[in-house]
């Protein structure tokens, strides 16, 4: 049994669908890469499983199994606070990442099994004592991630406090050496600096040092590296992939980058639109793309032994123009093998080991 | 921080200087000079310029600030015209009662204003919310001499539940040390004073609140709607904290920065604003004096008033200023 097992997960913003019925697995020690453009419900999909996002109403609770468009008669537009996903997604409201005034929940539903436990039916409390201890989150901006009136040494004790039990010198000590372990120099006076005193990279390895604390079994990170240069990119993927390593962490890594997904993951699920279009080992699907749109992101990654001169293929239109996928694949409108069968009914996910959601992948391979 | 510290006692004295110049100003400008006040009538044109030389107001116009300037840094702000004792005196004797008065206004105003102003927030749509932010709408509309009044009629009069006037029952023995009654009772172990001191300030302290609490019940509210979003608040969540936790160290301190701002401001135009409650409630503060010297012309007693209210300000704005410092490493830090 895997270690994670989301199945059917369902998260619906009022009217907007966010994440459509996506499931997939993390094995103990393995990396599993979530992979898509801004609004896919990558994002989405990691805070649901994380339990933080924002509650629905307690009637569609998140037991609730009934289809999300059931939720279509209250105008809320999708939560803010982050929560950029849900601004891209097809049914979405105009009104573009602005908070709902009635807090705009989300309605969540299918199962995220860690471990055989239902994360998803937990009780508040009982998700709080679990997170921070066996599952972990790596946020994408480091620069507003942490809180900057608190020093640093102090976020990293509140969590050893809190799970651990360790309290005064002795947490202060296991900070230090939790800095010291995701390679910040000086880690004893830097516990008592504050977030503007460090460089962006320092505060992505403190909020490592934060997520590893208490030795979670599964890490999640989502896009730990866009905010960062390029150089510190490097290193803090290379400090992801020791601890994984050395601790046997299970890392669930939310990326749009598939130059990240080649250098880290072991296996890759590729989303559009709220649901996976193509999951399949790294090399497989590095070899062998099925899906048009894996194509098209493979396509439109730069490439150096190509001239200068010559143009970028990127995929045409934005994630904005699709169609719901009960009509039809969602990316048909910018597909450029679209045929009358795309646009006939729900496509499948077929396969097993190198699943994909086309129709015509016969045709195209 | 000493650095700060000092830069901005700095720019206080600037602000101090500034406005000693407009009062200064504002007094040359009045119509009729004192000598038609302090001579008879009938004075001869000779007798009234040989006043003038004698109080130096033929001198140059910078000489005579410099006096000017000279005596209120001594706290010499000459005599009331009315009571015709100094009104450094008269001031130092009325000033416990209101800054009494509007401490407890401001803790009646920060004791339920920022609870309620949370809550408001974290129950955002909700009956609480609404009542709150109406509330508070309301609050600010009030006048506050209507306030007081109705407070009077219906809880001191009708209902015989609080004292209706002055500080103390008639009669009362009371041991005078910093002149906050209710303090004073708690010092000295009079504790049926400091009752008494205590049931007498309630109704003038709950009119004087309504303000200040509305605009914190806001501020606290539009505060924490801010803070609340920001992603550090979602890591201290995943961190998998306890509520309390996430609500003391992670919301509650980023958000205390703008409503601490606010209440020194508050407290300060309290202190101005006591005229009002105090008349009606015969506190015997600085308002019924100032009241007093508004309608009798009382100038050097209405210049000390606007000094010592002035320099109050100025005092609260540096304390402000410090607690951000504080409160923020950020301000702290930055040179």
């Amino acid at each position: 049994m895997a270690l994670l097992e989301v199945e059917d997960l369902r998260v619906a913003f009022g009217a907007s669908t966010a994440v459509d019925g996506v499931s997939f697995a993390v094995d103990e020690g393995k990396v599993v890469g979530l992979v898509g453009e801004s609004g896919c419900g990558k994002s989405v999909t990691s805070l649901a499983v994380m339990g933080l996002l924002p509650k629905g109403r307690p009637a569609k609770g998140r037991k609730a199994s009934q289809p999300v468009q059931a939720a279509a008669s209250e105008p809320v537009g999708p939560a803010g606070g982050g929560l950029k996903a849900a601004a891209a997604v097809p049914q979405a409201a105009p009104a573009t990442g602005r908070r709902s005034r009635r807090g705009g929940g989300a309605d969540v539903s299918g199962r995220a099994a860690f471990d055989g436990v239902d994360l998803l039916s937990l009780a508040p409390a009982a998700m709080r004592r679990r997170r921070g201890r066996d599952l972990a989150m790596i946020f994408q901006d480091p620069l507003s991630s942490l809180n900057p009136v608190v020093p640093i040494g102090r976020q990293i004790t509140e969590v050893l406090e809190r799970h651990r039990g360790l309290k005064g010198d002795k947490a202060a000590k296991e900070a230090a050496h939790l800095l010291d372990r995701v390679g910040i120099p000086d880690p004893t006076r830097r516990l008592k600096e504050y977030p503007h005193q460090l460089s962006g990279g320092m505060r992505q390895r403190v909020l490592i040092a934060i997520a590893v604390a208490c030795a979670p079994r599964l890490l999640i990170a989502d896009e730990p590296t866009t905010a960062l240069d390029v150089t510190i990119q490097a290193q803090i993927l290379e400090l992801l992939k020791d601890l994984v390593d050395t601790e046997g962490t299970a890392l669930l890594m939310i990326t749009h980058d598939l130059g990240v997904v080649a250098g880290l993951c072991d296996e890759v699920n590729v989303l559009y639109s709220g649901r996976v279009v193509e999951s399949a080992p790294v090399r497989e699907l590095f070899a062998r793309p099925t899906h048009p749109y894996t194509i098209g992101l493979l396509g439109s990654i730069p490439r150096l032994d190509l001239g200068i001169h010559e143009p970028l293929t990127p995929i045409r239109g934005s994630i904005a123009d699709v169609i719901r996928w009960k009509d039809g694949c969602a990316f048909a409108p910018r597909c450029d093998r679209v045929a009358e069968a795309c646009v006939a009914g729900e496509p499948a996910l077929r396969g097993d080991l190198h699943a994909h959601r086309c129709v015509r992948a016969e045709e195209i391979a | 921080m000493l650095r700060y510290t000092v830069k901005r006692l700095l720019q206080l004295s600037v602000a101090l200087l500034g406005l000693s110049l407009l009062l200064f100003a504002w007094f040359k400008a009045l119509p009729g000079g004192p000598e038609n006040r302090l001579l008879p009538e009938n004075a001869t044109d000779q007798q009234r310029e040989a006043l003038r030389a004698s109080l130096g107001l033929d001198d140059p116009v910078w000489v005579q600030y410099g006096e000017f300037l000279g005596r209120i840094v001594r706290f010499d702000f000459g005599s009331s015209l009315s009571s015709g004792r100094p009104v450094a005196t008269e001031l130092a004797d009325r000033l416990p009662a209101t800054i009494e008065l509007s401490l407890a206004a401001m803790v009646i105003a920060v004791g339920i204003g920022i609870p309620l102003g949370y809550l408001a927030a974290k129950r955002r749509g909700t009956w609480l919310d609404f009542t709150a932010v109406s509330g508070s709408l309301l609050g600010t509309c009030i006048p506050i001499f209507f306030l007081a009044a109705m407070l009077k009629v219906v809880f001191a009069q009708e209902l015989g539940l609080l004292p209706t006037a002055f500080r103390l029952s008639a009669g009362a023995q009371y041991t005078d040390v910093t002149g906050l009654r209710v303090l004073d009772g708690l010092i000295t172990g009079e504790f049926d004073v400091a009752w008494d001191a205590l049931l007498h300030l309630v109704l003038p302290a709950i009119a004087l609140s309504s303000i200040p609490l509305a605009v914190i019940v806001r501020i606290t509210r539009a505060s924490v709607l801010d803070v609340v979003g920001e992603d550090y608040v979602r890591t201290a969540d995943a961190k998998g904290l306890k509520p309390a936790t996430i609500r003391g160290r992670h919301v509650m301190r980023n958000a205390m920065l703008p409503i601490a701002t606010i209440i020194g401001l508050l407290l300060g135009s309290l202190f101005a604003g006591a005229v009002l409650t105090e008349s009606v409630f015969a506190f015997g503060g600085i308002g019924s004096f100032v009241y007093q010297a508004t309608t009798e012309r009382d100038y050097p007693a209405l210049m000390g008033f606007i000094l010592v209210i002035a320099v109050f300000y100025v005092v609260i704005n540096l304390i402000v200023d410090l607690s951000y410092g504080f409160l923020d490493p950020r301000v702290r830090v930055r040179k």
